[in-house]
């Protein structure tokens, strides 16, 4: 609406413009007209038109200069201004000057045609004629006046004033006066008896008149009237000078005058022929620039109208290009370029609703991945994907609680560069590599490592994906800590054993050892000395033994129990002084410890902890049979982002068969003669009930060698 | 930036307007005020005054081709002022004419107000004519007041806007036309 308003001004207000164009124009070209009124007023209209034209060129020029900077400025729209203007001017400009050419072409001929040498000629001729007739009659009156003069000369004796009047009107003149020599007046007579003073010569007339003796010449007496003077001298006793005034007939007079207008205005025409030409010519020209350059700037103004609504839309299309979709241009006209706006109002409309649904499906899938991966990272199981070159892509928390490793460090790498910064993982790893590589299907694996707080055992599943197309695109490992569990599963187990065996088999000892001291006593009296002395010893072996299966059932139940039953702090360097106090007299025991001591501190029971102490102690005494050298160690050591205390044992006795180490820790597994073969394998579930490890060291060559490790506090 | 292309327009027009006056009193061809004065007689102030007309060859050439050529003798009088304006208290207009007559070969003058004149056999002496001015009334004495201060000027206009309409725009162009005089300006004896 607001628009429409702004349209029609513009539009009046140029065709008031040109109005006044063309009435200044009309009156410049009106004015040339010589009888015009307007006459007087062609120099002020040529100046105002001039003006004009130089202020309209000033637009022009600043309009031109403007939509250069904007060429510069590479502003939107400014090329199709340019194009569309130099169009139009090439189209205004071309027919404009074919029309001026042809009009100079024309005027220049039109003038020339008016004159040639024939109407000059006879121009020059026409008046040559009047000149020829009037002089013929100035001749003849000049005569007349002579002969007059003559017969006054010989009559100048009796001349009389009176006289005059006769010779005059013998003459038919209408004024005659006798002069003096002096100009003094003699006689005078007129044919109008009004005029008493005569017509007197000038002193230009008297000298001509002096130096040749005659005079004549044609005299205008008024407007119209001619009047030939003649003065002819008069020799006598004086001289004399007779003036005759002789009126041309008005009929010749007319006649002559009218010849004379003519020529004198061809004459005028003739020399005005060039200023006449340039005249027209500049109006031609002032007309041609003023309607251009008219046209041209209102090119300009109409121009703009039409390249607004462009380079609206060409900076729409600028702010949609460059993210900004919300972008609406007014629309300003109901034409075609505002069908263009409109359509490119919807088409931003749409494209901007389109981009909120995406954004809003990216952000509900965005939101979907992180609640996944807040699944994933609150799993207790530990979930490692890899991509296609079995690179870690994404680790979970439970990842770096289960290995302690911070695997996400490690996003992009191969589980073997894991592994080459984490030796204790290295083999477990290289067979999950090895797995990942080789398994087409899902596959599980037990894997067992030393960890921090002590061997850790795992439950790793691992799945490869497939593509929709089949292609291989990485694979997903699952690993669950199940140390706890094959702990508990064991002790189940042992303890299911322990009892059994304290059910089946204890129970029925104390019968047989009941049994047995029943014998002993009824039949040992009755039985002669040689018998009572065998029944005396065969009871005392049933009952020693039963004896000794008690004591390897109670062990085995003492296995089976949970040994970390109160947990205090303890002070390990004490605990070992304390429990070799009680062998030190037997062997050379050399207990080595860290400066210090305070830092050999760790969380666990103390019965079990000394129970530990003193099986290690008691093998390597056996090991030794009493006469070896014992070593201990003690020392804090940092593994795995955790402390421990590392306790050495360390003999130098037979030492341990290599066939042996794996099985050393299990229960019924010993090298001696003596023993249950439960020691070490209490030693083992205490250490890792309290979160350690125990491991045979293979680097001690003279002897056994036993490496806890514990967790520091 | 159309402000300042109107300010462009508006500074060319003043620069043409002020440039166009400024040639009129300059030039070889202008005519010439000699003496000029004003002398009481019977209670009139009379002016008297010779002046030369000198004539370019184009205005010559003009004149011989049948085209009138028409003079205007400004006279002002003027009180003098200490602040302001000079207050103009007289004025009076001579108008000639001068022209050429091919039939019987004179030069006419002609005084435009008064229409005396006469013929000249040359231009020489029709110039000469032209160029006297001889006890012409201006002002009563008493239009004048005692101990006041007067000024009298005299200048000759040639009449371009006279000229025929082709000649006209040269005539302001070509300074062979720029036949008009400056001000001769004198005190008045009171």
């Amino acid at each position: 609406m607001e628009s429409e308003k702004l349209k029609p001004p513009v539009s009046v207000s140029i065709l008031i413009l040109f109005a006044l164009i063309l009435l200044s124009l009309q009156l410049m070209s009106s004015a040339t007209q010589e009888s015009s009124e307007l006459s007087a007023m062609y120099s002020w209209l040529l100046l105002i038109n001039a003006l004009g034209s130089v202020v309209l060129f000033v637009l022009v020029v600043a309009n031109i200069l403007a939509l250069t900077r904007r060429l510069k400025k590479r502003e939107a729209g400014s090329r199709l201004t340019t194009r569309m203007l130099s169009l139009f001017v090439l189209q205004a400009l071309a027919p404009a000057a074919i029309v001026f050419y042809f009009s100079m072409q024309f005027l220049h001929q039109g003038i020339d045609s008016w004159f040639n040498v024939e109407i000059d000629r006879a121009m020059e001729d026409a008046l040559e004629l009047s000149q020829a007739s009037l002089d013929q009659r100035m001749h003849w009156h000049l005569m007349q006046t002579r002969q007059l003069a003559e017969k006054l000369q010989l009559s100048s004796e009796g001349f009389s004033a009176h006289e005059i009047d006769n010779f005059r009107a013998q003459l038919g003149a209408s004024e005659m006066t006798l002069f003096s020599r002096q100009g003094r007046i003699i006689a005078s007579s007129s044919v109008n008896p009004a005029d008493i003073l005569p017509s007197i010569p000038d002193e230009e007339i008297w000298l001509q008149l002096r130096q040749s003796g005659d005079y004549i010449a044609l005299a205008p007496v008024s407007e119209n009237e001619l009047m030939i003077r003649s003065i002819v001298t008069v020799k006598g006793l004086d001289t004399w000078y007779i003036q005759t005034l002789f009126p041309v007939p008005l009929r010749i007079a007319d006649l002559a005058d009218s010849v004379e207008f003519a020529f004198v205005r061809y004459q005028e025409m003739n020399f005005l022929r060039d200023s006449l030409k340039l005249t027209f010519s500049l109006a031609l020209s002032l007309v041609l620039l003023m309607s251009l350059l008219a046209a041209i700037w209102v090119a300009f103004i109409s121009i703009r109208h039409i390249v607004a609504p462009v380079k609206e839309l060409v900076k729409g299309t600028q702010a949609v290009a460059s993210g900004h979709y919300e972008q609406q241009l007014p629309v300003t006209a109901q034409d075609d370029l505002g069908f263009l706006v409109e359509s490119f109002n919807i088409m931003t409309q749409r494209i901007s609703g389109a981009r909120d649904e995406i954004r809003q499906a990216g952000v509900e899938v965005e939101n979907q991945r992180a609640y996944l991966e807040t699944i994933l990272a609150n799993l207790t199981a530990g979930v490692i994907s890899f991509d296609s070159n079995y690179k870690i892509r994404t680790a979970n928390q439970a990842a770096f609680r289960i290995f302690h490793v911070h695997v996400n460090q490690f996003i992009g790498q191969s589980l073997l560069s894991l592994a080459q910064d984490h030796a204790e993982l290295s083999e477990p790893l290289k067979s999950i590599q090895r797995l990942l590589e080789q398994a087409d299907d899902i596959w599980q694996q037990r894997i067992a490592f030393l960890g921090p707080n002590g061997r850790q055992e795992l439950l790793c599943r691992g799945t490869p994906m497939y593509s929709h197309e089949g292609a291989r695109v990485g694979a997903v490992v699952v690993f669950d800590d199940v140390t706890d569990l094959i702990q508990a599963q064991k002790n189940a187990a042992w303890g299911e054993v322990a009892r059994r065996l304290a059910h089946e088999i204890k129970n029925p000892l104390t019968p047989i050892q009941l049994s047995a001291e029943r014998l002993q006593l009824k039949l040992s009296a009755k039985l002669e000395d040689g018998d009572a002395d065998i029944l005396q010893r065969s009871t005392r072996t049933i009952v020693q033994q039963v004896e000794a299966m008690k004591e390897m059932v109670d062990d085995f139940s003492e296995y089976a129990k949970t040994s970390k039953k109160q947990a205090v702090n303890i002070d390990l360097y004490a605990l070992v002084q304390e429990v070799l106090g009680l062998y030190v007299l037997k062997s050379g025991v050399v207990v080595q410890a860290e400066q210090d001591k305070k830092r050999l501190g760790i969380n666990g029971d103390p019965v079990s902890i000394r129970q530990v102490l003193h099986n290690l102690l008691k093998n390597a005494l056996e090991a030794t049979e009493g006469h070896g050298h014992i070593e201990v160690d003690m020392r804090r050591i940092q593994k795995n982002n955790g402390d421990f205390i590392e306790l050495g044992f360390f003999d130098d006795g037979p030492g341990i068969k290599e066939e042996q180490i794996e099985q050393i820790f299990e229960p019924y597994v010993t090298t001696k003669a003596k023993g249950t073969g439960l020691g070490l394998a209490i030693v083992k579930k205490i250490v890792e009930e309290h979160g350690g490890a125990i491991w045979v060291d293979t680097r001690h060559k003279n002897g056994a060698g036993f490496i806890i490790h514990l967790p520091a506090i | 930036m159309r402000a300042f292309a109107r300010h462009k327009a508006l500074a060319f027009v003043l620069l043409w307007c002020g440039l166009l006056p400024a040639p009129v009193f300059a030039g070889s061809y202008a005519a010439l005020v000699k003496s000029a004065e004003l002398a009481l007689q019977d209670g009139d102030y009379l002016l008297s005054a010779e002046i030369q007309y000198r004539l370019s060859p184009k205005a010559t050439d003009a004149l011989k081709n049948g085209i009138p050529l028409y003079w205007a003798v400004d006279i002002e009088i003027t009180r003098r002022r200490d602040f302001g304006w000079n207050e103009t208290i007289a004025e009076k207009n001579l108008r000639f004419k001068i022209q050429y007559q091919a039939l019987l070969n004179v030069y006419r003058v002609r005084n435009e107000d008064s229409g005396e004149g006469g013929n000249f056999s040359s231009l020489a002496s029709a110039l000469e004519a032209l160029s006297t001015i001889r006890y012409v009334p201006v002002l009563r004495k008493s239009a004048l007041l005692e101990g006041e201060h007067y000024a009298a000027g005299l200048r000759v206009v040639f009449e371009r806007e006279r000229l025929p309409l082709p000649l006209r725009p040269f005539a302001y162009l070509n300074r062979q036309w720029y036949l008009s005089s400056g001000w001769y300006v004198w005190n008045l004896k009171n």
